[in-house]
């Protein structure tokens, strides 16, 4: 009895975040000529339908570059994100779609990538978070898979861009700290399995297209050991990333 | 008569004491505008500014299920597969997409042929992969079912890497896949795909390359 009351209570709860999803539906008044309709959410797609000025239409939701819209009459189809910028609010005011984020000035970043760790295959995921315009923090995880043993390296760094302004390709250079823990795939163990490191970095980024951008990291770390040497190892890895 | 007269100075008595309990700060008070004591002749409008939310826009661009299949994996035999899909579509073309997935290897021929040979023990059998993909819609278009149905459909190639972890070691592998994609309503997508996991191994005596192709069926959902 106390679950169905539970569940009654959660069915009411969805109902009510539902018809308050649906509560306010986006309308926009097309200010162009004509605003095509197509019938899938890409360019090749036929244009089915055409929605004059002055008619309003309902937005539902986009994916990618296109947004779901429903015409006066109900015709349901994708509007590309260009011309639906163009369309205006009753009030005259223009339509809330924003533009995409100026790479020069994006604030996250999130991408993985392939590289070379100690002569080993790595795999890499990193999330960047921009302090200033050429100053970034980032983070990364990275599994290195070797046929002696495997490697985590998890770093933490700092990285400055020299001229983001150029927006093809862009020198950086960057600091940081982490650890790595190694596993072993043949034996004999390694003598420690964890140790923390430090890296210098420098490599380059640039912009490919609307939200997606590349990355090249050469990286040469230091890993303080217990024994009488510190190892040295050497990265280099590339990426492709989408920003925010 | 007397009971009607009582009853209404009843009523004359009651109706004050009613209005007493109500009074006090309920109701609204009086506003009195302040009027401008330096100058009379500027007015200084008195407006509140109406703050005016738009409604946001849902963007749909994350792809969330789950998939089963037939694992092949190189000399293990071919064995039942399941696991975990997420998808980004950057663009129209492009997406970035990660599996997790699970299946256990099954006897190799000279397990079968000779029984009291053990090329991997029973818990080295379970195959676990992660993959990270990049994706390209191919052949976008439509499917049309009867006369009156058409389903948004895109064939996609996804290219990328990972790791496999069989026989206790995690392998360093590299995926290739093609998968079409049916969008059965806007938010509820069929998959159908297959892939291959190349990875490096030597554990039939000589390093070599295997190939373990899988093909699932999935069912994915739009966020």
């Amino acid at each position: 009895m106390r679950y169905l009351f539970v569940v009654t209570l959660l069915v009411q709860a969805l109902f009510v975040t539902q018809s308050y999803a649906k509560a306010k539906p986006l309308e926009l008044v097309v200010a162009e000529p004509y605003l095509e309709m197509r019938s899938g959410p890409g360019r090749g797609f036929p244009v089915f339908y055409v929605v004059g000025r002055g008619e309003t239409l309902v937005v539902l939701f986009s994916r990618t570059d296109w947004y779901k819209v429903r015409a006066p009459r109900g015709q349901e189809g994708w509007a590309r994100r260009e011309e639906l910028a163009k369309t205006l609010f009753a009030s005259g005011e223009p339509a809330p779609i924003p533009p995409y984020p100026d790479f020069t000035n994006h604030r996250w970043e999130l991408g993985a990538g392939y590289g070379v760790y100690n002569r080993q295959n790595l795999i890499t995921a990193y999330t960047d978070l921009a302090l200033t315009q050429s100053l970034d923090a980032e983070f990364v995880l990275q599994q290195a898979l070797g046929t002696i043993d495997n490697r985590y390296v998890a770093t933490i760094g700092l990285r400055h861009t020299f001229v983001p302004e150029w927006k093809w390709a862009s020198p950086t250079v960057g600091l940081g700290t982490g650890y790595q823990t190694i596993t072993d795939k043949i034996p004999p163990k390694p003598l420690e399995t964890r140790n923390q490191l430090g890296y210098v970095s420098i490599g380059a980024r640039g912009f490919i297209t609307k939200r997606f951008m590349w990355r090249l990291d050469w990286r040469s770390y230091v890993i303080f050991t217990k024994q009488n040497a510190n190892k040295e190892p050497e990265e280099w890895k590339f990426g492709l990333a989408v920003f925010y | 008569m007397e009971i009607r007269i009582s009853s209404i100075l009843l009523a004359a008595l009651l109706l004050p004491g009613c209005s007493w309990f109500h009074r006090g700060d309920k109701g609204p008070k009086p506003v009195v505008a302040e009027e401008p004591q330096a100058d009379p002749s500027i007015i200084l409008p008195q407006v509140k500014r109406r703050a005016i939310t738009t409604p946001k826009i849902k963007a749909r661009d994350i792809e969330l299920g789950a998939y089963f299949g037939a694992l092949s994996i190189q000399d293990f035999g071919t064995n039942p597969v399941y696991g975990a899909r997420v998808a980004y579509h950057v663009s129209e073309d492009i997406f970035f997409e990660s599996f997790l997935g699970r299946s256990k290897g099954g006897q190799t021929s000279l397990e079968d042929v000779f029984p009291n040979i053990t090329v991997v023990d029973k818990s080295g059998r379970r195959f676990t992969y992660y993959d990270l993909d990049l994706g390209y819609n191919v052949l976008p278009g439509e499917i049309f079912l009867g006369r009156g149905r058409a389903f948004n459909s895109a064939l996609y190639m996804t290219v990328g890497m990972g790791a496999v972890k069989f026989a206790k070691k995690d392998q360093f592998s590299l995926n290739f896949g093609v998968g079409s994609r049916i969008l059965i309503t806007d938010w509820l997508a069929l998959h159908m795909d297959v892939r291959d996991h190349v990875f490096e191994t030597s554990l039939t005596g000589r390093t070599k390359n295997v190939h373990n192709i899988e093909t699932t069926l999935g069912f994915t959902t739009f966020f």
